[in-house]
């Protein structure tokens, strides 16, 4: 196959003239100019394969018609697309298509959408065929997708789709001839991503989603383009209602940073706002119970108890939580709120969780709190690095990126993951992989330590980095010398020379992208994980090169946002760290008041001030800490403990039933505003249905509150808070959709280069010391799981359908080893408690380690041990060593 | 069929001086006119196609004298100049498609032995392989010499279970021998040869479907370009030769380009060919002449003239993609351009004959059944074109016809033909074409006596 290159060449379409590069399918030189040419199995993110023929063109000095999706363009070529002979041709294809095509648009949800209805007008096809049609039996296909076999006109899109770009591989062709059905393997429903790209790629009706099945046609439904709030991906997306009533989700070919690909989340998750447990009035707890109120009453009962509060303990007495899930302007102004209005510094976000880590280590190395790449440089990238993401799961959509550039662009794939790499019913990044590091999520760091020292033995270090910094050079050398290889491989398993031969690869190439993901990010190593894939870039002259950079993926949709609106204790909006004054008084003049002076406390902290009593309120949006946070913090004992606590909330989670006042706050398919993807991309959020019940976004909640409380932040609309966090932050108005993203801060590079290594450098680089497992016992761990994401994916109907309870995933020898199969109830037992759960045999998960998805980990999470960052404060729980055993 | 029911395996071959294995004789010519190439060794009584009886004919001196002794580019060169053309069906010169391989390409190479011989029809690859396999396996070493390959796998039809046996038990003996392995024959070339088996779809045979379905893929035919011999098999440069085309090269090297080139109707057709004569015949079999010979020769003198000695109506010269022929033909030349400008073609020497009497509209209609349930399915026009075809000559043979279908069959071949990914769709619509040319007035017939009769009525509605 050819790939259109730098050349240019001339052709005539049609009559027009057109250049194009050299290699330029017919097809596409042709839609230069205007010209559409009717086709079925083309997609521009698809090889051709040229199996409809309906593309059929005549070209000059060709004697036989050809197929325009498949021929590339060639200098001085004449095509002609609308000759008789062609659009006999034309005619002829589509004859023979709609011979067996069963004619049912009255009943199919693709009519008003189909391109086959659209081209049967267009040759205003009549048929000869008599014949008898072929018949498929319905089959029963998944809860999610229906395929309806008798419209299927062969494209293989579907099929083609489903490998190449997700490789998922779910779907084949089965028999053949006018036999051939599209089915998938195994005699179950289909079990895979469910991405939904099959859904949108069919050009027919042949493949459909269930969750709108019979509710519309197209030119009934209202669009509103908007961002996902799953993941911090951020997937453009368009939203289809009807009414109020949320019908489907797609994505247009080509849009947003997803290119129009959504996964599981995105294309079958909307219907966590529609929910019927939505809270839709404002309620105030009156003797021991939470009675519904209007807004008036709710919000005057807030500021009242806000003012006796204050008045008594001072504003530090408050404290504020709020969900990276959030838009930026409700981010911003729940901080300026609690900055200004209330006057305290403790602040936190889910951003704590994790993204922390990865943006504190990015500003102390490089200076930066974004990426320094893009998702182009992922796809541009010669070597990859993932280093604890599952990306498939956690980050879809970047995973996609990665999995184009390996397949499609030959980057060299280097995995630090737990996975094993089998083939499975979803697709396994460690299956792309050339130096796959099947390492537990716990050992992750001597990985990153294994690679380090590789580089530096085998000096593939920077020339010129030993001579400027020699210090920060043979510091680390030493800090390595002093870990063995032995006790390298005894941790990890790996043999050293595997080390070698990825760091002499990492290091021999030109572009080259490091991603960290929540593995490593919300382990206890997450900071220093992330600061020591720094140092990798560092020495290998790789952090300033041009398509090279280290990027931490954010799990939830807003985390970026949340750190850039200086939604953390530790920063001010720009990301700006609190305690630098001249940022401190810039902002001050702007707000026109007095910043609070005291050192904010983040989450954990907070919770422990609650616990003995030091604070005394504490406003918490979107976040549920007594779901998501083990035992051994007491969140819940610590929050009832509280004089007052305001939740705004989508429903009435475990920490909102124990909230003073609960308000009832809009989903982002209800309000305006913008999310700050993973990569830095601030993009537009627009709302698809009104606000649900009387639920009111945050913004306005906070809005409303501060006038109440005599320092009011009127705005009429989200956009004006924009406009100001525009005027606030520098550059920040210059970051469109395709912003450049930041360049690294050299002095901050010399700093730390200097002195800032110093830190933590023992810390980072430690000899191994290696606990056993006791016999009996497995490493459980909090898993993503693809189908859920942040608070709401539980409750959406359609992913329910596919994971709807947590299942504990153990690999094929542990459940030999402790005589379990499919579905067996196990008892897990650590030092902080017990929990029984059923298990599910999955390849993928390594042997020794139990997986349980986060979403439904409740109790599971309850067993964890709780280690916090004395750097970033970022608090750890996602492993555990349990015992297991069977129970009846 | 003394060997049929048996489970021929490893351990029970080669035993000294017992025959491998009884094959039925399906040639069976008893005096052959022309001197025998390929079917040489086989004739002669005894001979049980094991190495040591073809190493007694001389075979792999062939080899013996390439290797070392000739560049792989005089290999080529050799058969460019003997004018050796495919025999699998499309007839392409064979040392011109080697040469298409990239010159300057590290990395491996392929070659691919088509036994896939699933055209009805024809035999004689399955005859080749089953008496005189170790002829096969030294054409593939060379032809692996020539293109630098160190791998070649014999892609053999799934039904030939006698076949495969027998191929694995040669290479196993010729891996003993060191005609094939590694460093073969002390030359520092190594060459290793696998038998794949097909899993019954004819079209696993064209060459593309072939690689995807040697990849583990569902054989679906690609589409071209690019051409096997720069993205073959595992996307590297790859040859696929049929293989009678392969059993022709150890003659070649040895008895030179000139005595190849000399026999048959150069220059275009050189050599002999294996035609598999089957039908109305009283001897059908595999007969191996020099190309250029008759119709008429073949049938009445080789093949022992028509079975009830009626006359014969129709032939189909080159396998069931092959347009039929009429006894107007009879003194055609078997040979490419011949054959081609009586309007069918050669192509895998397939020679079906047929007598009078024969409905030539239910000849035609058994071939697009065939055709029907072999469609990949990959192409729309083949795919429901075919399954158009076939309903409506059912239902003309049943006497359900109308006028109006035959120009809709016409019509439907012409959409059809030249509009596919793979030549498939150019052999499904030969059948009908070439009839409605030659016998249109049988289809006509048939519709008559349905509209006499009154015997159109709709027909039942099928139900799956
Ligand atoms: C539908 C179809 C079926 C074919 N089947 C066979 C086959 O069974 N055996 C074969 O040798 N060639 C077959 N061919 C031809 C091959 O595609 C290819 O041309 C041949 O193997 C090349 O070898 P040659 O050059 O030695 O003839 C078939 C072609 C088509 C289009
Ligand atoms: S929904 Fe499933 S079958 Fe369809 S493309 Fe996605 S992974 Fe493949
Ligand atoms: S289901 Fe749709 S996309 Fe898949 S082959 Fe059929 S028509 Fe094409
Ligand atoms: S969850 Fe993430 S990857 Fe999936 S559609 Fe939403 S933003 Fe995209
Ligand atoms: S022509 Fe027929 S056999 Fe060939 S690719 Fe098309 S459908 Fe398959
Ligand atoms: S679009 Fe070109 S053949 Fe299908």
């Amino acid at each position: 196959m050819t790939t259109p290159t730098a050349q240019m060449v001339r052709i005539m379409i049609d009559g027009m003239t057109v250049n194009v590069p050299k290699g330029t399918l017919v097809i596409e030189a042709a839609r230069r100019v205007g010209v559409m040419i009717p086709h079925f199995c083309y997609h521009p993110k698809l090889k051709p394969d040229a199996n409809c023929r309906m593309c059929l063109v005549e070209i000059e000095k060709v004697p036989k018609l050809q197929t325009a999706c498949s021929t590339p363009v060639d200098e001085g070529m004449n095509v002609r697309t609308a000759t008789t002979v062609v659009n006999d041709a034309h005619k002829s294809v589509l004859e023979f298509i709609l011979a067996n095509h069963p004619l049912d648009c009255p009943v199919c949800d693709q009519g008003g959408k189909c391109d086959l209805q659209d081209f049967s007008h267009q040759y205003t096809a009549t048929s000869r065929f008599t014949e008898t049609k072929r018949v498929f039996q319905k089959e029963y296909f998944s809860p999610l997708i229906e395929t309806q076999m008798n419209r299927c006109v062969q494209c293989l899109r579907c099929v083609r789709y489903c490998d190449e770009v997700m490789d998922v591989k779910a779907l084949a062709p089965v028999g053949r001839g006018t036999m051939t059905e599209i089915k998938h393997f195994g005699f179950h429903p289909l079990d895979c991503e469910f991405c939904g790209g099959c859904v949108q790629i069919c050009p027919v009706g042949a493949i459909t989603s269930r969750l709108s099945m019979y509710e519309y046609r197209p030119w009934m439904l209202k669009r509103a383009e908007t961002i996902c709030g799953y993941c911090g991906d951020g997937c453009q997306m368009t939203v289809q209602t009807k009414g109020q009533e949320l019908i489907e989700v797609n994505s247009a070919h080509g849009a947003g940073r997803n290119n129009g690909d959504l996964c599981a989340r995105g294309f079958f998750g909307f219907h966590a706002a529609s929910h019927p447990q939505r809270l839709t009035h404002p309620l105030i707890r009156r003797h021991g119970a939470l009675v519904q109120v209007t807004w008036e009453e709710a919000l005057e009962y807030v500021a009242d108890r806000v003012n006796e509060i204050k008045a008594a303990h001072g504003g530090p007495s408050f404290g504020g939580l709020i969900s990276g899930r959030c838009t930026n302007e409700e981010l911003y102004l729940f901080q300026k709120f609690l900055r200004m209005a209330i006057g305290t510094n403790h602040i936190d976000s889910s951003a704590r969780y994790g993204h922390v880590n990865g943006l504190q280590a990015m500003q102390l190395v490089q200076g930066t709190h974004r990426w320094t790449v893009t998702f182009e440089d992922i796809l541009d990238a010669d070597v990859l690095i993932l280093v604890g993401t599952n990306i498939t799961e956690t980050n879809p959509i970047t995973g996609l990126k990665v999995k184009e550039a390996v397949k499609k662009r030959q980057a060299t794939l280097i995995t630090i993951e737990s996975l094993e790499p089998v083939v499975d019913t979803m697709s396994n990044i460690a299956n792309l992989s050339h130096h796959h590091f099947r390492i537990p999520t716990s050992d992750t760091h001597h990985a990153i330590v294994g690679l380090v020292k590789a580089v530096l033995e085998q000096n593939l270090t920077q020339p010129d980095l030993a001579q400027r910094h020699p210090t920060y050079v043979n510091a680390m050398t030493s800090a390595l010398q002093q870990i063995s290889w032995q006790d390298l491989q005894a941790a990890t398993g790996i043999e050293p020379d595997a080390f070698v031969r990825a760091a002499k690869v990492a290091a021999g190439a030109r572009r080259v992208v490091i991603m960290a993901g929540q593995l490593l990010l919300r382990s206890e190593q997450g900071y220093s994980g992330c600061l020591t894939l720094l140092d990798l870039l560092l020495l290998t002259g790789k952090l300033d090169a041009p398509g090279c950079g280290f990027a931490p993926l954010a799990e939830e949709n807003n985390d970026q946002g949340a750190i850039e609106m200086g939604t953390v204790t530790e920063l001010l909006p720009g990301a700006q760290p609190i305690t630098n004054d001249t940022e401190r008084e810039r902002i001050a003049k702007q707000w026109k008041g007095e910043l609070p002076t005291d050192k904010g406390a983040s989450l954990i902290e907070m919770l422990e001030r609650a616990r003995v009593g030091s604070l005394k309120a504490m406003f918490i949006v979107g976040e549920n800490p007594v779901g998501s946070l083990p035992a051994v913090i007491h969140a819940e004992a610590s929050l009832r403990n509280l004089d007052l606590l305001v939740c705004q909330e989508l429903f009435l989670t475990e920490t909102a039933a124990l909230a003073h006042v609960v308000l009832p706050a809009a989903s982002s398919l209800e309000k305006h505003g913008t999310f700050t993807n993973t990569e830095g991309h601030v993009q537009a959020v627009r709302p698809a249905i009104e606000p649900v019940g009387d639920s009111r976004p945050d913004w306005e909640i906070f809005s409303a509150l501060s006038i109440l409380l005599n320092s009011p932040m009127e705005y009429a609309e989200s956009k004006e808070i924009l406009k100001e966090i525009r005027s606030l932050i520098p550059g920040y108005s210059s970051l469109g959709p395709t912003p450049l993203p930041p360049k690294v801060d050299h002095s901050a590079v010399d700093r730390y280069l200097t002195d800032g290594y110093q830190r933590d450098l023992a810390s980072r680089y430690h000899p191994i010391s290696r606990a056993s497992r006791p016999d009996g016992t497995v490493r459980l761990e909090l898993a993503q799981s693809l189908f859920h994401s942040g608070k709401l994916s539980t409750r959406s109907k359609g992913l329910l359908q596919v994971e709807g309870s947590g299942r504990l995933r153990i690999s094929p020898s542990d459940a030999a080893r402790f005589a379990l199969s499919d579905g067996d109830r196990v008892r897990l037992s650590s030092t902080s408690g017990e929990m029984t759960t059923e298990v599910k045999i999955m390849e993928r998960v390594p042997q020794g380690t139990a997986w349980f998805p986060s979403h439904f980990g409740q109790a599971a999470v309850q067993l964890f041990e709780c280690a916090i960052d004395p750097i970033t404060h970022v608090p750890s729980f996602r492993t555990a060593t349990v015992s297991m055993m069977k129970v009846a | 069929m003394a060997g049929t029911g048996k489970d021929v395996s490893s351990e029970t071959l080669g035993e000294a001086g017992t025959p491998l294995f009884i094959v039925r004789l399906a040639c069976n010519d008893p005096m052959p006119k022309h001197e025998l190439i390929l079917l040489k060794n086989m004739m002669q009584p005894g001979y049980t196609g094991s190495l040591a009886d073809y190493e007694k004919t001389g075979g792999y001196q062939a080899l013996r004298n390439t290797l070392g002794k000739l560049a792989p580019a005089d290999v080529t060169a050799i058969v460019r100049k003997s004018g050796l053309r495919g025999r699998g069906g499309a007839g392409f010169p064979t040392g011109v498609k080697w040469g298409f391989l990239p010159k300057d390409y590290q990395g491996p190479r392929y070659l691919c032995c088509n036994a896939d011989e699933s055209e009805p029809g024809t035999f004689k690859d399955r005859q080749l392989m089953e008496r005189d396999p170790h002829q096969v396996l030294e054409g593939i070493v060379l032809a692996c010499y020539a293109i630098g390959s160190e791998t070649a796998y014999i892609y053999i039809r799934g039904e030939m279970v006698l076949g495969s046996k027998i191929l694995e038990h040669a290479i196993g003996e010729a891996r003993a021998a060191g005609y094939i392995g590694k460093n073969v024959l002390g030359s520092g070339i190594n060459v290793d040869v696998w038998v794949h088996r097909g899993a019954g779809a004819y079209i696993c045979g064209e060459e593309t479907a072939l690689l995807e379905s040697l990849e583990g893929k569902r054989g679906l035919p690609r589409i071209k370009p690019p051409f096997p011999a720069t993205h073959g098999l595992y996307n590297k440069p790859t040859v696929v030769n049929n293989v009678e085309t392969l059993a022709n090269l150890p003659h070649i090297i040895t008895r030179g380009p000139e005595w190849f080139a000399a026999i048959g109707s150069p220059p275009k057709s050189t050599g002999t060919r294996v035609f598999c004569v089957s039908g109305h015949v009283k001897r059908p079999g595999n007969y191996e002449v020099p190309m250029g010979m008759t119709v008429r020769e073949l049938v009445y003198e080789y093949a022992g003239g028509m079975r009830s000695d009626k006359p014969l109506k129709a032939f189909i010269p080159g396998g069931a993609s092959a347009p039929f022929l009429t006894p107007a033909h009879l003194d055609v030349k078997l040979d490419f351009e011949h054959v081609a400008a009586a309007g069918s073609m050669l192509g895998s020497g397939g020679v079906t004959v047929m007598e009078e009497g024969t409905s030539m509209v239910w000849a035609a209609l058994r071939l697009m059944e065939f055709f029907y349930h072999e469609s990949c399915g990959k192409c729309s026009p083949c795919r429901e074109g075919s399954s158009w075809l076939v309903q409506t000559m059912r239902r003309i043979f049943a006497k359900r016809g109308r006028m109006e279908d035959l120009e809709t069959l016409l019509d439907l071949c012409k959409n059809i033909a030249g509009r596919t990914v793979c030549a498939f769709g150019d052999a499904e619509v030969a059948p009908i074409q070439s009839t409605l040319k030659h016998w249109r007035h049988e289809y006509v017939d048939l519709i008559n006596e349905a509209e006499a009769a009154n015997l159109i009525r709709p027909e039942p509605v099928a139900r799956r």
